[in-house]
């Protein structure tokens, strides 16, 4: 932990950390409310809450890391098409919608929710009108924004488990639901190698083949062997039956639970984190979860069953260090990834990648800088100065992009690559320290950004008055 | 009280534009003498907020909610087309009469009220807004137009042309937003062609051509019927490519580089 990290956490956000703590420590996910998109000429329906404001964002963990590498080219390729727009079409990408967006990290958004996609938070319908009209069934069928974690474990993909291919399910996510131009092979297979790195958070609960380790509660144990065990009025079936431990508590088949059609089975492996549950989000919680099953299957579950059970679910569906705080730390670990990338795709003269670090990243600065108000935002008064120099760090970032957009449009890769130690040097050097000095009176501050959005509440809910 | 001095700023108004009509622009010979002439451009854009923010005083004391609306939009022209001056040169009365978001005062403060909750009590905000502008009006007179702080408030207003604006913009409750940015774009068009663009082409022609059509891209690419109708990838790329090409240009005509805020260095 670095000197600043440490004043940090000691003074500034110290009771934000204690109630982060005790919320994790309870198994509950804390946000920052944040802000709905509004207004006529928005893209977006009014009332569309897409959380990119939240304090806390899932903490993310590729198989390289896991091996202590770096992620490779194409998988760095396949991330950074994940978060960008770009490769999605029209509606999408004018609102600032990717992949990423949806499955945050490459886990979930419990909290999004558009008007007339969404049925409660975190629900989305992908085959409704506004993405794209061709894709429309006409039927208002939200499905819950699955986490991505594990994928490569949960095959057959979709909710209903209806494409055997991830490869095929992407394509169809980027064509069909969201009328993105045809991928070409070689960005279909880096999205999906990208999504066959994103892995489980580490459970510190659990043990080989699934098994609770010895750190676990008597109520978890018992929870443990009622998952095992029988159910009374047909044997054949259990809860591990269909999600065996040893196999990410998934069995690859769809099954009819009693919730409307076949559905796949979905793994509990940090499912704590994965609310709303079932397919259609209908659940909140995992007691609703196991009154379903007591109810569809007679369980005849005693109170303290329910219990052991859920206390099971949790230590289940647990992670270690679910989430980051989202700050000028958390972008620059996407930041440095995606800057290596646009240097070897400079290198191999990659112009698909090339085009697509720079509006990537050149999107992410301008919205870095956006963090940081200027003089018209009375939510903040302290450092302007520095707030400043934060803000035209981040932007001189983007027009160093910028520049080395123009120079491969203009077929000169030397300059390209001349640029890009330009633009090194700006970010890490001079961009980084400034907007982390300045990051206290940014909107990454949980109390600023509150203070923040109160006043856009005011300015956009102003109350209707009686005529005086 | 504060309503009588309004009233009185702005029935003097009207005499003010009046005298700004006859005045034409010099010859201008260097920079600082372009940046003078530039004077009663930006002179008469605050006026023309001023007279609009006079006019819905007008309209509230006649409960016209319609009237004042039109009035605040008219306000908003005048107003956005100076932003390459306001946001830098005067950062204290930026914040009174454009804060945002703050819906206790300033233009976005009585577009809420006239807009969101649509009624006219805003009487206390707008006479405020009036006294503001007119502290401004009045500083133009004075004010030093330093051509490096105007070739900075180009450079930041082009940028921030390019920001996403998928939320509806800044002014959404009015539905205005695209008004905002075609004003501000037609301000750095009309600041630039008057401060710079004699200068800039005596000494590297080439780069003048490519600032002048950088710039005519950015007012094309804003001039749609509809904010949703904005291809906002195309306007990024024509407001970065702006923001470039004015950094290379500074040094050509004896300037630095421009900062992308004001009092950064």
């Amino acid at each position: 932990m670095t000197q600043y990290a440490k004043r940090w956490a000691n003074t500034l956000w110290r009771s934000v950390a204690v109630t982060a703590a005790v919320a994790l420590l309870l198994g509950l996910p804390q946000y920052a409310t944040s802000f709905p998109i509004d207004g006529d000429q928005a893209v977006l329906p009014a009332g569309s809450e897409l959380n990119e404001d939240a304090v806390y964002v899932p903490h993310e963990i590729l198989r390289s890391e896991y091996r202590g590498d770096r992620a490779s080219y194409v998988v760095a390729l396949g991330d950074l098409a994940f978060n960008s727009p770009s490769i999605l079409g029209g509606v999408a990408r004018r609102a600032g919608i990717s992949c990423g967006t949806c499955h945050v990290g490459g886990a979930n958004n419990a909290k999004l929710f558009i008007p007339g996609l969404s049925t409660r938070p975190g629900t989305f319908d992908t085959t409704g009108a506004l993405f794209n009209p061709k894709a429309n069934n006409h039927l208002f069928d939200p499905v819950r924004i699955p986490s991505l974690r594990g994928a490569r474990y949960l095959a057959p993909y979709g909710h209903d488990g209806r494409m055997a291919s991830l490869r095929d399910f992407v394509r169809n996510v980027i064509v069909g639901e969201f009328a993105g131009p045809e991928p070409s092979p070689a960005l279909l297979d880096a999205i999906v190698a990208y999504i066959q790195e994103i892995d489980f958070l580490p459970n510190l609960k659990l043990g080989a083949r699934g098994r609770l380790n010895d750190t676990a509660s008597e109520a978890e144990r018992r929870g443990e062997v009622l998952f095992a065990k029988p159910f009374p009025h047909d044997p054949n079936l259990s809860c591990a039956g269909c999600h065996p431990p040893a196999s990410a508590f998934v069995d690859h088949l769809q099954h009819d639970v009693g919730s409307g059609g076949l559905h796949k089975t979905p793994t509990l492996l940090n499912a704590n984190f994965n609310a709303p549950y079932f397919h259609d989000g209908r659940y909140d919680s995992f007691d609703r979860v196991v009154d379903h099953f007591d109810r569809v299957y007679e369980l005849g579950l005693l109170t303290q069953d329910r219990s052991d059970l859920v206390a099971y679910l949790r230590a289940v569906g647990d992670a270690r260090h679910p989430f980051d705080s989202d700050g000028v730390t958390t972008r620059f670990k996407g930041i440095s990834a995606f800057s290596l990338l646009l240097a070897q795709a400079i290198a191999v003269r990659d112009r698909g990648a090339i085009d697509l670090a720079v509006d990537t990243l050149g999107g992410g600065f301008r919205e870095l800088a956006e963090q940081f108000p200027d003089h018209r935002d009375t939510a903040v008064t302290g450092a302007l100065a520095e707030r400043r120099m934060a803000r035209a760090a981040a932007k001189d970032v983007v027009i160093s992009l910028r520049r080395i957009a123009m120079a491969v449009s203009a077929d000169d890769l030397d300059a390209a690559a001349a640029e890009y130690n330009t633009y090194y040097e700006l970010t890490f050097s001079k961009a980084m320290p400034l907007l982390r000095g300045a990051e206290p009176w940014s909107l990454f501050n949980p109390a600023i950004r509150a203070a923040h959005d109160a006043e856009r509440q005011r300015l956009l809910r102003a109350p209707a008055q009686t005529q005086r | 009280m504060i309503r009588a001095v309004e009233s009185w700023i702005c029935s003097l108004l009207l005499g003010t534009i009046a005298a700004l009509a006859i005045v034409s622009q010099a010859g201008a010979a260097t920079l600082k003498d372009a940046a003078e002439s530039y004077r009663h451009y930006l002179i008469d854009d605050i006026s023309q907020a001023l007279a609009g923010a006079c006019a819905l005083r007008e309209h509230l004391i006649d409960h016209d909610l319609d009237g004042a609306r039109k009035a605040w939009i008219a306000a908003r022209v005048g107003w956005e087309r100076s932003e390459v001056f306001t946001s830098g040169f005067v950062p204290e009365l930026d914040q009174q009469i454009d804060a945002w978001p703050d819906a206790s005062h300033g233009f976005h403060g009585i577009e809420a009220m006239l807009f969101g909750a649509g009624h006219t009590h805003v009487a206390a905000e707008t006479d405020a807004l009036i006294a503001h502008l007119a502290d401004l009006r009045a500083q133009l007179d004075h004010v030093d137009l330093a051509p490096q702080r105007m070739l900075n408030g180009i450079a930041r207003l082009a940028f921030e042309i390019g920001g996403n604006k998928a939320d509806g913009g800044e002014s959404r409750l009015s539905g205005t937003a695209l008004n905002d940015l075609q004003s501000n774009a037609d301000g750095i068009a009309l600041a630039y062609r008057v401060i710079f663009a004699d200068v800039m082409e005596a000494s590297d022609p080439r780069i003048a051509a490519a600032v002048r059509a950088a710039i005519e891209r950015l007012q094309a690419a804003v001039k749609v019927p509809d904010l949703r109708k904005l291809d906002a990838d195309r306007l990024r790329a024509d407001s970065e490519e702006l923001v470039a090409l004015l950094q290379m240009a500074a040094p050509k005509i004896g300037l630095n580089k421009p900062t992308l805020e004001e009092g950064a260095r």
